[in-house]
């Protein structure tokens, strides 16, 4: 049980703590933060991976900044979207979102 | 011999003329209107004035055969047919009868297709067959043969059912094309085997290889009997002659031209022109007679008592085919032939001559209606009564030298019973064709008072090749049959049947002897005709009364068409009509429908799942990826 | 235990923070708690980049997360409704189901991460330095880096359109 092997162990929980939070919220809103969690779980597991291993060269570390910044990015987008659909349906419960049932 | 330059030329021209006439007048034909017959005409009579010309060139080179490979029709690995033509004096003989009696049909058909709404498809039509029918006989090869062979059926399918808004000359058209199918079928199996045989089909190779001993003798046999069955269909053999009493249904000139004159004589012609393979196999000559024999008896008997003045003729021809066949199978290669050459013109002349009665009477066919015409149309009545002389075989018809070789040569040979057979056809033929004369020309008209008024001769448009054609069918005997035996027309053919031996004729003894008998029976049988038709009317109602099978058989056509209708036809219909509400309708379309319930019904299970909830499909996606995981894990694990 | 540098006690001090914020942010109920938390939340991770030796990491943590992507969700929050209400108003039909799911999928991950050759790493740290990134980025992968600008401007239009109220149409 090396050092390595931990910080991963909480990587994972925390991102079944997001994942649980994606699939089982009804706040969009709760949603899209619990996706932030999850990003940072694996951002978490890349820097620490990065940090132990040699064979990736720092990328890892690089690959977290990337995702920093497209995370932004994604959150943006997707807190306009909420906005939006917002401003038309005055709800924000996603399982009001299901015109698209079979 | 590679043919020479004029020759090449009419040669060529001989099928194209009508080809070109057949194309012109398809396309243009209806704007000409009733000049309509003017191109297609001018193009059959060059066609036959060439065709003349090929007869003489024949006529010239005995002993020659004009060869020419036009162009490689199909080439196919080692498999190559040329188009190629050849003309022998067999190919002269035909090329006479199918030239002159069909420029003389085309005449004849001016006057007789008249004001009718299809006049230039007509014209176009007959051209087409005149194409084909020259195709068939100038071949060089039994593949293009069977070109000219499947033309003319075509032909005779569309003239069949030319008035194809009566629904029975459909039906009629119809039936003459799947009959012939059976036929066509036998035919093109024989074409297999000779291929796989011989390695060719052209008929100088084919035949090299049958005199060299090539063919196993049993193949042979085969190969003989599928040709033979092509023959059947084409020249309305029984059991396959059920077409040609109903092909009356078309117009008449396409009668005399295609079902008596020419096209039923292809059957006779390609089993001629097969002469050294058949003269190999001892098995399907025999056939060939029998089944010739047969037919002509079974004709003739059904003729007797048929009412419609062209079944009485379609069924003559069947018999005069049949007797061909048994000409050709006894051996008497040459006598077939010159009943051939002989018939063209008398039954051509013969179906004319109805054509013309039919015309004069309004279109009625029925005989029952006709008598005493022959005041009425005198020149209708004189050619028919040299067709009807030359028919049953009267000194000096054509019609009598041709038979008496026929059936001279089947005595000869100690075929009694054929001869015998052959015989009784006499008597009969005497009695059923002079039983149409006496009805139609004889006695009172018997029409009602309205067509009696507008009785006429016919124009001379009609008239002439009337008379032109009974010319051959008197004196062509005479110029080219006598001697019997050895008369000119079998110097002329002895270079395509050439392994035939003949003794010569004598009048006074065995030859001179039959010759008396048949005679004496075809007179016989025309008095016959007078004594129960003209004198005792009463006595045919009374023979039927009592033997009213035999008579009634007779007049329904022996039941062929009703067994016809139960075997073959109910069978295919029983048949086709379980494929249809069994196989298709349940197996078929059961699958069909099946497998879109299938998914309609697994559609409808799997509905519940797309919820259109985001999260549900997540559950979906992070469910997988686990699941997906542990499968991984366990099978790189282990 | 991670070590090396620091105290073990330090990561677990990290792990429990981490952890415990991050299921406040899945299970209060107020939303505005579950931000709260989610801000620790990543504050947290940013001292756990601190402690993997990735210190321009954490502070770019701290600057984006902590600091944008908070108040951006958080304006979100306060534009949109606050429900009050009972746990059935929060937690959709699947909250049972996504709970097994989400402690199955822990522990698979962390048994495959066990019975992988991560256990023969040894513990040194070896998190490039500022120069070895900058080099990094500014030449091996400046090509990406230049995309992301590209992805960055894309979204901030999206954002604009998207948010922007459409004009009644006549």
């Amino acid at each position: 049980m090396n050092a390595l092997y931990w910080w991963l162990l909480l990587s994972f929980l925390l991102f079944c703590i997001g994942a649980f939070g994606v699939l089982a919220r009804r706040n969009v809103i709760l949603v899209v933060m619990s996706l932030e969690i999850m990003l940072n779980a694996v951002n978490l597991a890349l820097v620490a991976t990065a940090n132990f291993r040699a064979g990736a060269k720092g990328a890892g570390t690089l690959f977290a900044l990337f995702i920093i910044v497209l995370a932004a990015a994604e959150v943006t987008v997707g807190l306009a979207i909420v906005i939006a659909n917002y401003r038309n349906r005055r709800t924000v419960q996603t399982d009001t979102f299901d015109e698209l049932k079979g | 011999m590679e043919g020479t330059g004029y020759m090449k030329i009419a040669v060529a021209l001989i099928p194209l003329l009508p080809l070109l006439g057949f194309i012109v007048t398809l396309l243009f034909g209806k704007r000409w209107g009733k000049h309509a017959h003017i191109f297609p005409v001018a193009m059959v009579t060059i066609s036959a004035v060439l065709s003349v010309y090929g007869f003489e060139w024949a006529f010239r080179h005995q002993e020659e055969t004009f060869v020419w490979n036009a162009f490689t029709w199909i080439a196919a690995g080692q498999f190559t047919v040329p188009w190629g033509f050849q003309v022998d004096t067999l190919t002269g003989v035909m090329l006479l009868v199918v030239g002159v009696i069909g420029m003389l049909v085309h005449y004849y058909s001016i006057g007789y297709m008249h004001g009718d709404e299809g006049y230039y498809r007509f014209f176009a039509y007959l051209n087409l067959f005149m194409f084909a029918m020259f195709v068939l006989i100038l071949a060089d090869s039994y593949l293009l043969l069977f070109l000219g062979w499947e033309g003319v059926g075509l032909c005779s399918y569309l003239l069949i059912s030319f008035w194809f808004r009566k629904k029975s000359a459909s039906q009629a058209g119809k039936k003459a094309f799947i009959v012939n199918r059976v036929g066509d079928f036998g035919f093109t199996l024989a074409m297999f085997a000779i291929f796989v045989a011989t390695g060719t089909l052209q008929f100088t190779g084919v035949f090299e290889a049958a005199e060299k001993g090539e063919i196993a003798p049993s193949l042979m046999t085969w190969i003989c009997l599928l040709l033979f069955t092509g023959a059947i269909g084409k020249s309305a053999q029984f059991p396959l002659h059920v077409w040609l009493p109903d092909a009356m249904e078309g117009p008449t000139p396409v009668s005399a031209l295609i079902h008596a004159a020419t096209m039923v004589n292809a059957g006779v012609y390609m089993v001629a022109r097969s002469y050294p393979l058949f003269i190999q196999s001892d098995t399907a000559m025999t056939v060939v007679m029998v089944v010739g024999i047969f037919t002509s008896i079974f004709a003739a008997y059904i003729a007797i008592t048929q009412n419609d003045i062209k079944k009485v003729i379609a069924y003559s021809t069947i018999s005069s085919l049949g007797l061909m066949f048994v000409a050709l199978g006894a051996g008497a290669w040459v006598a077939g032939i010159f009943y051939l050459f002989a018939h063209g013109f008398f039954k051509g002349l013969m179906f004319l001559c109805s054509g013309s009665v039919i015309h004069a009477m309004g279109g009625e066919q029925d005989m029952r209606k006709m008598g005493g015409l022959r005041k009425k149309i005198p020149i209708t009545f004189w050619t028919m009564l040299i067709g009807a002389l030359s028919m049953v075989g009267v000194i000096p018809f054509a019609g009598f030298w041709a038979k008496d070789e026929i059936l001279g040569a089947t005595f000869i040979d100690g075929y009694y019973l054929v001869w015998a057979v052959g015989l009784l056809i006499v008597l009969l033929t005497g009695i059923y064709v002079f039983r149409l004369i006496f009805l139609t020309f004889f006695g009172e008209n018997r029409s009602d008072a309205e067509v009696q008024a507008h009785i006429h001769e016919s124009p001379p448009v009609m008239t002439v090749p009337l008379i032109l054609l009974s010319i051959p069918a008197l004196g062509l005997g005479l110029l080219v049959g006598v001697p019997p035996e050895s008369g000119w027309l079998h110097g002329f053919l002895e270079p395509v049947f050439f392994d035939l031996e003949h003794e010569p004729f004598t009048w006074i003894g065995e030859g001179g002897a039959l010759m008396g008998v048949s005679l004496v029976l075809a007179l016989v049988g025309i008095a016959i005709a007078w004594w129960l038709y003209m004198r005792q009317t009463d006595v045919p109602g009374r023979i039927a009364e009592r033997v009213p099978w035999a008579y009634k058989a007779s007049l329904n056509k022996v039941y062929m068409d009703d067994i016809y209708a139960v075997v073959p036809v109910g069978a295919t219909l029983g048949f086709a009509g379980w494929l249809w509400t069994f196989v298709d309708a349940k197996i078929i379309d059961g699958a069909v429908n099946g497998i879109a319930l299938l998914w309609g019904w697994i559609g409808d299970r799997l509905r519940p799942i797309q919820t259109g909830r985001v999260q549900n499909y997540a559950l979906y996606v992070f469910g997988g990826m686990i699941a997906l995981v542990v499968v991984l894990a366990w099978v790189w694990g282990s | 235990m991670p070590g090396g540098d620091f105290h073990p006690w330090f990561f677990v001090i990290v792990a429990a923070w981490v952890l415990v914020c991050g299921l406040g942010v899945v299970l209060f109920r107020k939303i505005m708690y579950s931000a709260v938390s989610m801000v620790f939340c990543f504050l947290g991770v940013a001292f756990a980049y601190a402690l993997l030796n990735a210190p321009l990491v954490a502070i770019i943590q701290i600057l984006v997360y902590v600091g944008a992507i908070s108040i951006v969700i958080i304006f979100a929050i306060m534009l949109t409704e606050v429900q009050h209400g009972g746990y059935d108003l929060f937690f959709n039909r699947q909250t049972a189901i996504a709970a097994v799911v989400a402690l199955v999928g822990a522990a698979v991950l962390a048994f495959v991460a066990l019975s992988s050759d991560i256990g023969q790493i040894g513990d040194k740290s070896l998190t490039p330095g500022l120069r070895q990134l900058s080099r990094l980025i500014f030449d091996r992968y400046v090509f990406p880096f230049e995309l992301v600008s590209l992805v960055l401007v894309a979204a901030m239009i999206g954002a604009i359109v998207l948010a922007t109220r459409e004009k009644e149409r006549p």
